[in-house]
């Protein structure tokens, strides 16, 4: 049994997940990071991205939108918009949501819709791609 | 004694008033509901984030970050602040929207010069008090476009109204940010409430209950503490205004299932006096009716 650190994630509308974890890696601004039980202290931000997580030998996987992780050397919390497992997402939804922002990305927008349409289309994106690739 | 038709024609009045504040009351309690399940959702996000940002703010070197700037050239007086005001859409609902008015009220008359006071309605009912009292002349400022509503708050709402005020604060349109909200701290006790949004505060929790300093280890800011702040900070923005937006619309929903409830109860028990004195009513009118008949007939036998 490898030496397990207190993992939080905490999505808006709920609490995700909270409990022992061994290894958890995540995609932050610059790359993905791994981190172990005792890592040094550490404040970074995730994009929309993935990340994945071993409880107990078995790696867990999640799609995860805009959040940010505090890490202490026995504990790490993830504070997010949404996360979610590959098996909860709904593919039709975030096909519709793929469309609609590919659509809206071809009208003519302010610089402020335009930013908020390209961060659609990743969640959306992210969500189809994390369901495809863990969830069959 | 009061006429027969009156009576029975305000018990009738009352008797459709009676279904609506009924109905209101049917529908509030639904919607509390679904608000108490999704503030029960947030919460703990809510209160995790606040926690985190203050942890993380400890172990935070110091940076020339803008949304730390206090600004504090600025005098007492030519300060621009903005407040968020979460009011209820609609009115009926006790003294929810009152409260808040009034608290919000008060906030302002503490300020030093209200001409710089700038006002962020939600909720269709403080936009109209602060218009109704903007045209008396002399008085904080509403944004005439920040048109948002209070019912069913979303994240999507809550990152809109952070950019809004993200943005004048960084061009200088604003110095400081609040949001006024109502905070639920039981299903019966509400309490008004601020939380201040920005400059962001810096607590220094560096001093042990001793007096002595704390040693707080550093952490390290991937990718630069600059960058990870100014990614941080509207998310904060964004989480508190959401949860302050769920507070809110819970807070609502709980004042006004409570007034419908009232006025239920009370148009029940008018109803029951009405009826009481109806058919006190109706019986004097058979009494008087049965002597005058038998006074006549008694008249034709003698």
């Amino acid at each position: 049994m490898a030496k397990t650190f207190q993992l939080e994630i905490i999505a808006t509308d709920r609490i995700f997940f909270r409990g022992e974890c061994e290894h958890l890696v995540i995609t932050a601004i610059d790359g993905l990071l791994g981190i172990m039980a005792g890592h040094e202290p550490l404040v970074t931000v995730l994009p929309t991205g993935e990340l994945k997580y071993m409880v107990d030998g078995v790696w867990k996987y999640a799609a995860i939108s805009e959040g940010f992780i505090q890490v202490m050397p026995d504990k790490a919390v993830i504070l997010a918009d949404s996360c979610e497992l590959p098996e909860e997402i709904d593919i039709k939804r975030a096909e519709e949501a793929r469309q609609r922002a590919e659509e809206l990305m071809k009208q003519k927008q302010s610089i402020v819709e335009y930013y908020q349409t390209q961060a659609a289309l990743n969640r959306a994106m992210n969500r189809l791609k994390v369901s495809q690739k863990h969830f069959k | 004694m009061p006429n027969m038709r009156e009576i029975r024609e305000r018990i009738a009045s009352i008797q459709q008033i009676l279904k609506i504040t009924n109905a209101m009351y049917l529908m509030s309690s639904s919607k509390l509901k679904k608000a108490r399940k999704s503030l029960d959702a947030t919460e703990p996000y809510f209160y995790k984030l606040q926690e985190t940002i203050n942890n993380i703010l400890e172990h935070t070197p110091h940076t020339r970050q803008a949304y730390f700037d206090r600004r504090t050239n600025i005098p007492e007086d030519k300060r621009k602040r903005g407040y968020i005001v979460i009011t209820g859409d609609k009115g009926l609902c006790g003294s929810y929207n009152h409260n808040i008015l009034k608290y919000a009220e008060q906030k302002l008359d503490e300020t030093k010069n209200i001409d710089n006071c700038y006002l962020f309605v939600m909720g269709q009912v403080g936009r109209m008090h602060f218009h109704r009292r903007m045209s008396g002349g002399g008085k904080a400022s509403v944004d005439g476009e920040f048109l948002y509503t209070t019912q069913n708050p979303t994240l999507y709402r809550a990152m809109e109204i952070a950019k809004i005020v993200l943005d004048k604060f960084e061009n200088h349109e604003l110095d400081e940010v609040y949001v006024l909200y109502t905070d639920m701290i039981n299903s019966n006790l509400q309490e008004t409430r601020t939380v201040q949004l920005l400059p962001f505060e810096r607590r220094h929790f560096g001093k042990a209950p001793d007096g002595t300093m704390k040693k707080l280890p550093k952490a390290s800011f991937v990718p630069s503490p600059e960058k990870v702040m100014e990614f941080l900070i509207p998310q904060y923005a964004k989480g508190i205004i959401y949860g302050a937006m769920v507070e809110a619309f819970c807070c609502e929903q709980q004042s006004r299932m409570t007034a419908m409830d009232a006025a239920t109860t009370s148009a029940k028990d008018m109803i029951k006096d009405l009826s009481l004195l109806y058919n006190r009513a109706r019986q004097a009118a058979i009494t008087q009716e049965i002597t005058e008949v038998v006074s006549g007939a008694n008249g034709l036998d003698e």
